[in-house]
């Protein structure tokens, strides 16, 4: 890959593909710090993450081999901003019961609270990697 | 447009829709997940329990408000529920303040002339506590005290509570309050006020001065607490000539002191933010004293309000001749502050007690040497049962070495054992006011029970009491009361009521089983009583609450154990509180009058010889139910596993007995230690089960139940249509949404919530929706939020059974308009000091006051369909490391003080009849442990002494997600469901194998519908659990609602309408763009 010939895009989905890592890295945390707060179907929700970030990396290379906005890139980044949302919805969805606690009767959960503050770093990254899969689609990866 | 830039354009909007898509499917998963949470929350209904009424099987018949509350046509009528309720709060503030003093000398003191003008001094005048900030919280628009001083009518418009943000630990961080309530649009209303003209330069200040010290009318304590009083030079630097104001507004200077009350804080030793000029965060700081100076200037006519629901030390306050009335008004509730207003302005002569003792010190309570956050030291070593989802904090235990002198009972009998001379009572062990003696007149500011009246009352038995004691020849279940005939004559000068509180002395034998030298046995309350005017009052003690509890007793049959009553002379006497029925009681034993603080009358005792003839020494070791008492809780004790370990407070030897502090417990004994890691049940894998039936088609169903007594087969043959798998779930899923059952024809439905101040769900978000007086969303008031009463202590120091009733009543009533069926409360632990940042919604340290508060509250309540469940179920003693602490305690003290208060309310004689075993029917049990044990896996608590001893029978639920990792233990102690707020979509959402709640067992297992396959004994356990639940269910008005034709149906409200929406628009754009881009893509490659 020649960095010259690289556009926006590429560039987004490098810092996507970042994102997602350091995100998937900090589900992994929120799940590990305690043993009271791990996430059920652990192994999958990494298991989606890790193949969310295949597919972004893919959305970087390809375009260099096929050329802007082909189908596989296209499909590739649709798959992954569905499966980042499954990790950061899993985070969410799990967690509710216990984020609910900390804000009313249980705010004195120090757990709890390191849990709830790694699980919005990682919501935060992933839903920023996204955005950036997103701004990305419209832009071109290689320039013409 | 270029067809590469279309294909981008297409291609970037499927992205966008794509994750529009998911995240709708997000939020869809988490609004269906917590829907009811949310309806509660939004005022919506995304599930509606309906059933079709027709004559067959008529709806809404079996509970219904009051005729007064509704429309001619049967409709809700707001506006008489929101008066209604205005003019109760009202009476429990205005019979629940407590007058501490009154210097009337030289025109000064209460009450205040109607039209006085008055000074309000104090940051707390302007914004008063009136609940909690979490817990029994006050919610909604409210009446200030200035207001009820000086205005006729409400401005709710613009006077909704605030609360302190929960986060907060310090006063500098609070910085976040918010309103209970967005807005208020619906009616004011008018009253009758104190007609005072308030100083309103003083007003302006602190109105001011708030906008940075962001006071709150709910707020919590915190372990380093600053009570966020304004100095003086802050005053003037709002407004240099303040004081030029007082001139004019002088007739009076009321100053208000507070201190808050909340769930999950305590105070703690010493925790006082540091430069405040005093030492403990009960103790007035150098701004408060200053703030009374002040008022000094304002005038020569000094009032101060103690608002809180702990005992505040005002000892100085008590002797200072400048100060010339002390008011005590707790938290008094939304409209509350009218009946203070009453008092002050002499429309009401106050009549209520104090339902703790003041200490001038709280720290001389022997409780307080061993509160606060303690450790074993070896925690890391041995404990291996983690803090679970809520994260508590593994190996934290209190020892409670006070034993049974809680509160009153310790003051007072160490005063007794004073001016008797024995054990060592004079020693300055434990003194905290002098260093050469304990004294009474100076450890203690106020007793408990006392309270000043604006009249005087003479009390005079009339009469012998009448003895009625009986034992069941079957059972052996006792029957013994004394009913004492009080008449009480008002000798004053103006009308007034006042209680009448009867307290008991049994015979201490030096070295025997301890026993206090007074404690109330019930209490009564007159009506109004014009000057000279009398009446009797019949106040029906119930003698088993004289008797002691012996641990070493040998019952002969292999248990140790029981209740006795020692062969001797019994002492009853009425008073003005425990101090002053004691001074009666020692005056009539002839005792050295010269070193008494007060005088006693021995015309106010009655002395009752007590023999095997009139009552056997171990008459009480049989139930009311029959059941044989023994030891249940051996283990709550430190010394059963660690022998010698702990010396528990006794009246031998006061000063060798004196609490130490036990830190850095060191954990050694075995079984303690797997007591502690929750193992304590082994699940069975092979038992032969097919002796118990789930699945049968009998044919009937849960709505023929209502009125079916506990005992009826019907109950079997309805249990055996259950399966196994939906029993579990109903154990499982307690509430606030509880599971249907399709074999019994029961539906999901939200049954439970919150408080005891009242029922913490608005009018228009009722549960129950379909109910002909069902409030409306376009209803003026639908926005009303009915936790508007005031805190159990004010409830308490009514000592008004009737008004207790009352107040039950009207929740109950509540309950009918906001769908309700269970409510999770009143609080019903014990004051064990007044550190307890929960104490506000606890009602006393003395568990007969407590027990009747309970019990009348859930009786009235029951009256209109509503259980009532009390919380928590028991030895909640502290809000620090509530979560799994363990309080070590004798037996004794578990039983005479902290569970009496609950054996008086689920037992509820009182209202037993011929035909009907009246009880209470719901509780919540407590995260505290008793001893090494969890409450609520311990059988000794839950089944020997809850069901067996005490009779009760229905829901026991755990607090919230407690103790989900001891499923099988928690089944087999005898509570019958968990707590699981939250929860709901049963059986597809939400089920056994994907609840998270359940998935970590402390022996390594995972809830599963197949789990208990195996375990005859928790499938029969389960079976009387969910016997229990369903019972409780049918006794409440959740009948209305049931009949043949019961079904759910779901509905479209706004939030699952706006994410279908986006759900749907979602992917329809995405197919779209998808397929454009496909469409561009072939284009574009004919092009090329």
């Amino acid at each position: 890959m020649n960095l010259k010939k690289q556009g926006i895009a590429f560039y987004l989905n490098v810092l996507a593909v970042i994102l997602s890592a350091v995100g998937l890295g900090l589900t992994i945390h929120s799940s590990t710090m305690t043993t009271d707060n791990v996430l059920l179907g652990f192994t999958t929700i990494v298991a989606a993450g890790v193949i969310g970030i295949v597919l972004e990396c893919v959305a970087v290379y390809l375009p260099n081999r096929m050329g802007n906005h082909d189908p596989i890139s296209a499909i590739s980044v649709l798959a992954s901003i569905a499966l980042l949302c499954y990790v950061f919805g899993q985070c969410i969805l799990q967690r509710i019961t216990m984020i609910a606690g900390l804000f009313s009767f249980n705010s004195g959960n120090t757990a709890g609270w390191q849990v709830f503050y790694v699980t919005v770093a990682a919501v935060a990254c992933l839903l920023v990697a996204i955005v950036l899969l997103i701004v990305g689609s419209f832009l071109k990866s290689v320039k013409e | 447009m270029k067809q590469s830039t279309k294909k981008a354009l297409w291609r970037g909007l499927s992205g966008v829709t794509c994750f529009t898509m998911c995240l709708s499917m997000i939020l869809g998963s988490a609004l269906e997940a917590n829907a009811a949470t949310i309806d509660t929350y939004l005022g919506t209904s995304s599930e509606v329990l309906t059933s079709e009424n027709n004559e067959e099987n008529p709806l809404y018949d079996k509970f219904t408000p009051p005729a007064e509350l509704l429309n001619e046509d049967g409709t809700g009528n707001s506006h008489a529920l929101i008066q209604a309720a205005i003019d109760l709060n009202r009476q429990e503030a205005a019979e629940g303040a407590v007058l501490l003093k009154n210097n009337t000398e030289n025109g000064q003191g209460l009450p205040l002339a109607s039209g006085s003008n008055v000074t309000l001094v104090g940051i707390r005048s302007h914004v008063p506590l009136i609940g909690s900030s979490f817990g029994v919280k006050a919610q909604g628009p409210f009446i200030s005290l200035e207001q009820a001083l000086s205005q006729n009518k409400t401005d709710f418009a613009n006077t909704i509570t605030t609360t302190q943000n929960t986060n907060a630990t310090t006063r500098e961080e609070a910085t976040s309050v918010s309103k209970t309530m967005e807005s208020w649009t619906g009616e004011e209303f008018e009253f009758e006020g104190a007609g005072f003209n308030i100083n309103p330069t003083m007003v302006e200040i602190y109105n001011e001065l708030n906008k940075t010290y962001n006071h709150a009318n709910n707020e919590n304590p915190e372990e380093v607490y600053n009570p966020g009083e304004p100095s003086l030079d802050e005053i003037a630097g709002v407004n240099a000539d303040y004081a030029a104001s007082f001139a004019e507004y002088g007739d009076a200077a009321i100053v208000v002191i507070s201190r808050p009350s909340a769930e999950s804080k305590d105070y703690l030793p010493g925790g006082i933010k540091e430069g405040l000029g005093a030492e403990e965060p009960l103790a007035l700081t150098t701004n408060e004293r200053d703030a009374i100076e002040l008022a000094k200037q304002a005038s020569d006519n000094v009032i101060v309000l103690i608002n809180s629901a702990s005992a505040v030390e005002i000892g100085d306050l008590k002797n200072d001749p400048d100060v010339d009335s002390i008011l005590w008004i707790g938290f008094p509730g939304n409209y509350g502050m009218l009946g203070v207003a009453d008092i002050l302005c002499g429309r009401v002569s106050p009549s209520g007690g104090l339902a703790d003792i003041f200490p001038t010190y709280n720290m001389s309570a022997p409780a307080m040497q061993n509160m606060g956050k303690m450790y074993y030291s070896n925690t890391d070593d041995v404990i291996t049962r983690t803090g679970g989802m809520l994260g508590f904090t593994p190996g934290a235990y209190t020892i409670e070495a006070e034993g049974m002198y809680v509160g009153y009972r310790y003051y007072e009998t160490r005063y007794y054992d004073y001016v008797a001379g024995t054990g060592n009572a004079a020693s300055p062990v434990g003194a905290y006011a002098s260093d050469t003696e304990w004294n009474y007149a100076n450890e203690v500011a106020y007793g408990f029970g006392y309270g000043l009246s604006y009249t005087d009352f003479q009390f005079e038995f009339d009469g012998q009491p009448v003895f009625e004691i009986s034992v069941d020849e079957e059972t052996g279940a006792p029957s013994a009361y004394a009913t004492f005939n009080v008449k009480v004559t008002n000798v004053g000068d103006v009308a007034g009521k006042t209680s009448v509180q009867i307290y008991g002395q049994a015979p201490y034998i030096q070295g025997g089983v301890e026993k206090s030298a007074i404690q109330l046995l019930n209490f009564g309350k007159t009506s109004v009583l014009e000057p000279g005017a009398s009446e009797v009052v019949l106040v029906k003690v119930d003698l088993q609450y004289i008797a002691s509890y012996d641990e070493s007793y040998d019952n002969g049959d292999g248990t140790m154990g029981t209740y006795i009553m020692d062969p001797g002379a019994y002492y009853f006497s009425v008073g003005n509180g425990a101090h002053d029925a004691l001074n009666h009681i020692m005056a009539a034993q002839g005792m050295d009058a010269t070193k008494m603080v007060g005088e006693g009358n021995p015309a106010q005792v009655y002395v009752q010889q007590i023999d095997e003839n009139f009552i056997s020494k171990t008459m009480f070791s049989v139930s009311k139910t029959g059941y044989k008492i023994s030891n249940q809780l051996p283990y709550a004790d430190w010394n059963y596993y660690q022998p010698g370990e702990v010396t528990y407070l006794s009246r031998t030897d006061w000063a060798g007995t004196y609490p130490q502090s036990y830190t850095d417990m060191t954990l050694t004994n075995e079984q303690l230690i797997k007591n502690l890691n929750g193992q304590t049940y082994t699940l069975h894998t092979d038992d032969d089960t097919s002796g118990i039936l789930w699945g049968q088609d009998n044919g009937i169903q849960f709505y023929e139940m209502f009125g079916v007594p506990y005992d009826d087969p019907k109950w079997d043959s309805l249990l055996d249509q259950l399966t196994l798998e939906e029993a579990m779930y109903i154990f499982s899923f307690g509430g606030p949404s509880i599971p249907g059952a399709d074999s019994i024809g029961t539906v999901e439905t939200y049954m439970t919530e919150n408080a005891g101040n009242g029922v913490a769900v608005s009018l228009n978000a009722s549960k129950d929706p379909s109910a002909p007086w069902a409030i409306p969303a376009s209803d003026v008031n639908g926005n009303w939020h009915p936790q508007v009463f005031g805190n159990a202590p004010l409830a308490a120091a009514t000592f008004n059974p009737d008004l207790m009733h009352q107040l039950g009543e009207f929740t109950g009533i509540e309950s009918l308009f906001t769908g309700i069926n269970i409510l999770w409360g009143p609080g019903l632990n014990t004051h064990r000091h007044a550190y307890n940042g929960r104490n506000g919604e606890y009602y006393s340290e003395d568990p007969v006051l407590s027990g009747v508060a309970a019990m009348e509250f859930a009786i009235g309540a029951l009256d209109y369909g509503l259980v009532a469940a009390p919380k928590h179920f028991a030895f909640n003693d502290q809000e620090s490391e509530r979560g799994g602490v363990s309080p070590y305690m004798t037996e004794q003290r578990a039983r005479e003080v902290e569970l009496r208060a609950y054996q008086i309310a689920f037992e509820a004689t009182k209202y037993d009849t011929e035909e009907y075993n009246a009880g209470m029917r719901g509780l919540m049990t407590s995260f505290s442990k008793i001893g090494s044990i969890e409450c609520t896996t311990s059988e000794g608590l839950m089944t020997e002494i809850l069901a067996n001893e005490w009779g009760f029978i229905g829901y026991a639920v755990t607090d919230i997600y407690d103790d989900t990792d001891l499923w099988s233990a928690v089944l087999n102690a005898g509570t019958t469901c968990f707590d699981t707020r939250g929860q709901s979509g049963f059986y597809s959402t939400t089920t056994l194998e994907n609840c998270s709640l359940f998935q970590k067992q402390a022996d390594g297992s995972k809830l599963s519908a197949h789990m208990i396959d195996g375990d005859a004994n928790l499938q029969l356990k389960l079976k009387e659990a969910v016997h229990k639940n369903i019972f409780a269910w049918s006794e409440s008005h959740l009948m209305n609602r049931y009949n043949a034709t019961t079904h759910i149906e779901s509905q479209m409200t706004w939030w699952r309408a706006a994410y279908y929406g986006l759900g749907g628009v979602s992917a329809a754009v995405l197919l779209l763009s998808v397929a454009m881009y496909v469409v561009t893509s072939k284009k574009k490659k004919e092009e090329i």
